[in-house]
């Protein structure tokens, strides 16, 4: 009784049973929402913001108000990049993809940098870089974005590759993995924890906290390009602000996926179930021809619902 | 004295911080017209008892009077409207604020809200114009930023006397001031006895208290154990009244350690610390000693690479680069720090991690952690120190105090240091879990590992140390070897040193 309240306060399971709710109820209001096809197209939407809240969720991990705000317009410039470079041409398909990871890690390591040595706060640090990544698109493009996917991307996030499973969803199951194994089982996981659950702490117990956090904020802006790349992907033509309004999102997914706003306790998985209950709730409102504004009030209160419903379980300590 | 109504009456006044009782049935009693002293030895409660009265510090129990009517303190607000002011060493002023503002402030002069600058300087300028021997030439419209520590800790005082106290409560308040500075100090403390103020004088110098206290209230591990009046005193049964007829605490008597020298330490400063040197040998515990706050935890801070610091310290005749805790680390020492809560452990995390943390690199492959091998690490750990844990995924937040700080320990332990720094290992440890952990410091000073240890408790140098080393103004003044360590030495020891340098090693200029 005891084992099964505990499992039902969950908030990976609460985020889950959200999911599972939205995609019933939209089965209901509208048949045809809750078709195997509508179900993966939903799941494959969900994926960019997935990718992306890979990155935000180290971040809110490491602690001291970790937070990435320049994730949206750093997906969106590795996804010029890469469309430019490949230029709808399958052989230029791995050097796109290798240009805007490197840019979107050098990016990443300057956030790192200045959050670490300049002491800047990660709010104001990346809130800033927003700003420079928003100025670099303009003098990459020139204004006018004029990218396309190579065939193979597209046929990797639109096609059906295994069983009509998309392969963008196996490789976005594959990362989920990964990133889990990575935060569970190697020494650099724990010592992101233990940044998180306290930096001082973690620092006199021999923990390379600058390493850490500059590592942290470099795979956040690596996950970010790819999560723009695989947008592409989806679109195939790229657009100046193609990814600029994930950044919220990412972090909302963070946190319905229970991960602890102070950092230190959370992981992956409830991020990943975070960005398909957000997907869900958009096009479940989109179905029910909700107004845009309407829309933007729903996400923002079931944000703040499930935060105070968290919240009751546990302090959210700082 | 009029005994029948005293202006400060407390009585059976008890605290407890956890498990720790700061204070257990104190009494305090001071007429007006007096300068009351409050001593007592480190951790003997004097600070909290004035704290009490202060509104500062919750008690669990008091018994109040003030002026004869039982009062109830429960905030520093309430005090100051009951007449009731404090200064501590530590300042409570806004950096940014020029001197008059900060003294003004929380009850600035001004009309519906707007403040007038004229009208505070005016009201500033008395008391400026009293202490001005001893603040030399601030300006009353400097920011208080740019003062000396010396001069800003007569601020605080001034911004007290603003108040117009009738209990004004000085707690250590003296300890940052140049002697000619304390002169000053003590002069305005007489004139407000002589009208008729009462102030209660906690201070860790002897001398200060010999000279201006009429009588003192003396305090042993929360409890007043006497009231003495000065006059009839030597500064010898002073000493003996805060030690008290204790029953001489079991030492284990083994050899003293004859290993290699294994930590040498040559012209530390940093800090907190002026150029200290000392050696210590394989398998020696080494206790700091003396009043709190002259160095201790900033010394083992800065052995363990934590703080900026300069001068050179060795293990085993290499060179330590003292860069960071990492560095100090993988050379072999480990240190428990003085905060459990922040600096020892990460309560949200689970007890495998905690115990693993600082040990894991040397288990991994290529970065990877394999599950079986930390787990049996921790639980070696578990078993060794018998940590009482529910399971080993548990948050450490789960344990009580004891037993998280032996996670703290078996941390350390998985990593075999070679020198182990404590700071003050055993606060807020119940006695059980305290002689537990007694006997993993014993054990590994046996195993070899030189132990440097601070402790807020004299009797836990008595029983654990080989050799006491007397911290004063962040340097060692003198050194208590074997069994001619007990607390009435160490007591001494830490009082006597400041009287023959008083003032000199503060100096600044104050004129």
């Amino acid at each position: 009784m005891n084992n099964l309240r505990r499992v039902v306060r969950d908030p990976l399971v609460i985020a889950a049973l959200i999911a599972i709710a939205l995609v019933v109820a939209g089965g209901i209001v509208s048949p045809g929402f809750a078709s195997p096809d509508q179900i993966v197209n939903m799941l494959r939407v969900a994926s960019f913001l997935g990718l992306i809240a890979i990155g935000q969720t180290l971040v809110v991990l490491s602690g001291g108000e970790g937070i990435d705000l320049s994730v949206g317009t750093v997906a969106t410039l590795g996804a010029i990049l890469a469309s430019r470079t490949m230029a709808g041409d399958n052989a230029m398909l791995i050097p796109g993809v290798l240009l805007a990871l490197v840019v979107a890690a050098a990016i990443g390591v300057t956030n790192g940098l200045g959050i670490v040595f300049l002491k800047i706060p990660p709010f104001v640090m990346t809130l800033g870089m927003l700003g420079v990544v928003s100025g670099l698109i303009l003098v990459v493009t020139g204004g006018v974005a004029d990218g396309r996917a190579a065939p193979a991307l597209v046929h990797l996030v639109n096609g059906r590759l295994f069983f009509g499973i998309p392969g963008i969803l196996i490789v976005w199951a594959a990362l989920a993995v990964l990133v889990t194994l990575l935060l569970r089982r190697t020494t650099f996981g724990r010592q992101l924890y233990a940044t998180g659950a306290g930096r001082e702490a973690a620092r006199l117990s021999g923990v390379p906290v600058n390493r850490v956090l500059i590592t942290t904020y470099t795979l956040s802006s690596v996950f970010a390009a790819l999560g723009g790349i695989a947008m592409v992907g989806y679109s195939q033509q790229v657009f100046l602000n193609l990814a600029n309004d994930l950044t919220l999102p990412s972090i909302a997914a963070v946190i319905i996926g229970g991960t602890l706003v102070a950092g230190g306790v959370g992981g992956y998985l409830g991020s990943a179930i975070g960005a398909i209950v957000l997907t869900v709730l958009t096009s479940l409102l989109t179905t029910l021809s909700m107004p845009e504004w309407a829309r933007i009030v729903v996400q923002g209160a079931v944000l703040i619902a499930l935060l105070a419903v968290y919240g009751r379980q546990r302090r959210l300590r700082s | 004295m009029n005994e029948s109504s005293p202006l400060v009456r407390l009585r059976d006044v008890h605290k407890r911080y956890g498990g720790v009782r700061a204070l257990q049935g104190a009494t305090l009693s001071a007429v007006g017209g007096e300068v009351h002293g409050l001593l007592g030895p480190n951790g003997s409660g004097k600070s909290t008892l004035g704290k009490v009265l202060a509104g500062s510090v919750r008690p669990d129990r008091a018994d109040i009077a003030i002026a004869g009517s039982a009062v109830q303190i429960g905030s520093p607000r309430a005090a100051a409207k009951l007449g009731v002011s404090a200064v501590y060493q530590q300042l409570s002023l806004v950096e940014e604020l020029s001197v008059s503002h900060n003294l003004v402030l929380g009850q600035e002069p001004g009309r519906v809200g707007f403040l007038s600058d004229r009208a505070a300087k005016a009201k500033a300028r008395p008391i400026l114009e009293r202490l001005g021997p001893a603040l030399g030439d601030v300006q009353a419209d400097q920011p208080v930023r740019d003062l000396t520590p010396g001069q800003q800790q007569l601020v605080e005082i001034g911004k007290a006397l603003l108040r117009e106290p009738r209990i004004l409560i000085l707690d250590e308040a003296t300890a940052s001031l140049h002697r000619d500075q304390v002169q000053v100090v003590f002069d305005v403390v007489r004139e407000l006895k002589e009208d008729g103020v009462c102030v209660l004088f906690v201070s860790h110098r002897l001398d200060e208290i010999m000279e201006l206290c009429d009588r003192a209230t003396i305090l042993r591990s929360g409890e007043t154990v006497a009231e003495t009046v000065i006059d009839t005193v030597s500064p010898e049964e002073i000493v003996r009244l805060m030690v008290g007829d204790v029953q001489t605490v079991e030492r284990e008597q083994e050899e003293p350690a004859e290993g290699p020298v294994r930590l040498a330490v040559r012209e530390l400063s940093g800090k907190g610390l002026s150029d200290v040197a000392f050696e210590a040998r394989a398998g020696e515990i080494v206790g700091l000693g003396g009043l709190q706050g002259q160095g201790q935890s900033e010394l083992l801070s800065a052995l363990f690479g934590a703080t900026a610091n300069s001068g050179s310290v060795s293990v085993d005749g290499r060179p330590v680069r003292l860069a960071s805790p990492r560095s100090a680390a993988a050379r072999g020492i480990a240190l428990v720090p003085g905060d459990r809560g922040s600096q020892g452990t990460l309560p949200a995390r689970p007890i495998l991690e905690n115990l693993t943390v600082a040990s894991m690199r040397k288990r991994a492959s290529f970065g990877f952690l394999r599950a079986a091998r930390e787990r049996a690490a921790s639980q070696r750990m578990v078993d060794e120190l018998s940590i009482k844990v529910g399971g080993l995924a548990e948050p450490v937040s789960s344990l009580s105090g004891g037993n998280a700080q032996k996670v703290v320990f078996g941390k350390w332990l998985l990593n075999e240091p070679d020198v182990i720094l404590l700071d003050d290992p055993t606060k807020g440890v119940d006695i059980g879990a305290k002689s537990e952990i007694y006997r993993i410091i014993r054990g590994l000073a046996r195993a070899g590992t030189t132990v440097i240890i601070n402790s807020s408790e004299d009797r836990e140098l008595v029983t654990l140390c080989d050799r006491v080393l007397v911290m004063f103004e962040g340097d060692i003044r003198a050194e208590i070897r074997g069994s001619e360590i007990t607390e009435e030495r160490l007591v001494q020891a830490a009082l006597r040193i400041g009287e023959g340098t008083h003032g000199e090693t503060t100096a600044e200029s104050a004129t």
